[in-house]
């Protein structure tokens, strides 16, 4: 198992961590590492807004008729999956044919990329509550990637979070993270 | 496995095809599967037009999307080397997988996410039917300006039955 790299993109979509590990991908320059995490943050974002939807076919069928507006405005609370119906402005406008969709899985919100897939390795991104972004650059046959994700957010939380000295969203100079980071990740290899 | 939407774009960035497939009225889509595009969605698509996001066509769809592989593309050469290509990508609802011809026509393929690689799919899709259908057209065009010469029967005939027949 290999970790090549390892990026820390903040909500606004700037880069705040960048270390490799190990060898195998491109050197970039400070500034190509910047382009890249901000490239990434729009494609993220685009990402989550080209989600498929699947139209609701009953909503359409009894278009025009005013019951419709507010059974339209039942049936996602009753389900109570988190659906992005057109409800709102349905309600408000009736006249509108209430066309509603769903997302593919429904009851799963929407997220930007998750995971990406190529000859040569896998990017598998994590986002936070709070939209700070991890990238992590592995091999692309490596397995349980979640893991090593979830131990990166663990010391991002203890070391970086819990330091008195770090100005939120600023770039990361804490010499712990860095420490306890690579000795564990050299550790697992 | 379901298929969303297939789209091949040329060496311009030009969206020279697309095609969208709906899950649910499969009678409605069925009947007429000889159209050329996302005629089976329009009028889901068009109907709120003053409904904000969901306003936007199957034209802006395809051009975030483009915009988005075009992206990553560059990202993944940067980072991998210029012999590098993107396969697929993952999010919580689909999956995009991606195939770039040598003469740098686009093949891209939404798919739901349990779906396997498809590069081997993409890869037939433009081996067995583009260039049969396509290329090989003594009367297609050599460049297709909106999609001229790709939307000819036999191509989408052939793509339907490949997607419905083999892929699912």
């Amino acid at each position: 198992m290999t970790v090549f790299s390892l990026i820390i993109i903040n909500k606004a979509g700037g880069l705040i961590y960048q270390r490799e590990f190990q060898p195998g991908l491109r050197k970039l320059s400070t500034n190509d590492y910047l382009v890249l995490a901000g490239t990434f943050h729009g494609v993220h974002a685009i990402t989550r807004t080209i989600t498929p939807k699947l139209p609701l076919l009953a909503p359409t069928a009894i278009s025009s008729t005013p019951t419709s507006a507010s059974s339209n405005l039942a049936s996602p609370s009753g389900t109570s999956t988190p659906m992005t119906t057109t409800t709102t402005a349905a309600a408000t406008t009736p006249s509108v044919s209430a066309t509603s969709y769903t997302y593919p899985i429904p009851g799963v919100p929407a997220t930007g990329l998750e995971s990406l897939e190529t000859d040569k390795f896998r990017l598998t991104c994590f986002q936070t509550l709070t939209g700070t972004k991890f990238l992590l650059f592995t091999d692309p046959h490596m397995a349980n990637i979640e893991v090593v994700m979830k131990k990166i957010y663990e010391f991002y939380a203890d070391f970086v979070m819990k330091n008195p000295f770090y100005q939120l969203e600023m770039p990361v100079r804490c010499e712990a993270f860095d420490r306890n980071l690579n000795g564990w990740l050299r550790g697992r290899t | 496995m379901v298929v969303y939407s297939f789209y091949i774009f040329d060496r311009h960035a030009e969206c020279i095809y697309k095609r969208r497939w709906l899950p649910r009225p499969v009678s409605t889509s069925g009947s007429k599967s000889s159209r050329p595009t996302s005629e089976a969605s329009a009028p889901a698509t068009n109907a709120p037009v003053l409904l904000g996001q969901s306003a936007r066509t199957t034209d802006d769809d395809a051009k975030l999307i483009f915009g988005t592989v075009f992206s990553l593309r560059n990202m993944v050469r940067k980072m991998g080397g210029e012999d590098d290509n993107f396969v697929t990508y993952k999010t919580s609802q689909y999956k995009l997988h991606y195939y770039e011809t040598p003469t740098n026509i686009k093949f891209v393929m939404l798919t739901d996410i349990k779906s396997p690689s498809m590069r081997v799919a993409l890869q037939q899709i433009y081996i067995n039917l583009y260039v049969e259908y396509v290329v090989k057209n003594p009367l297609s065009p050599v460049e297709h300006p909106g999609g001229v010469g790709v939307n000819n029967e036999l191509f989408e005939e052939s793509l339907e039955q490949f997607v419905t027949r083999v892929l699912s």
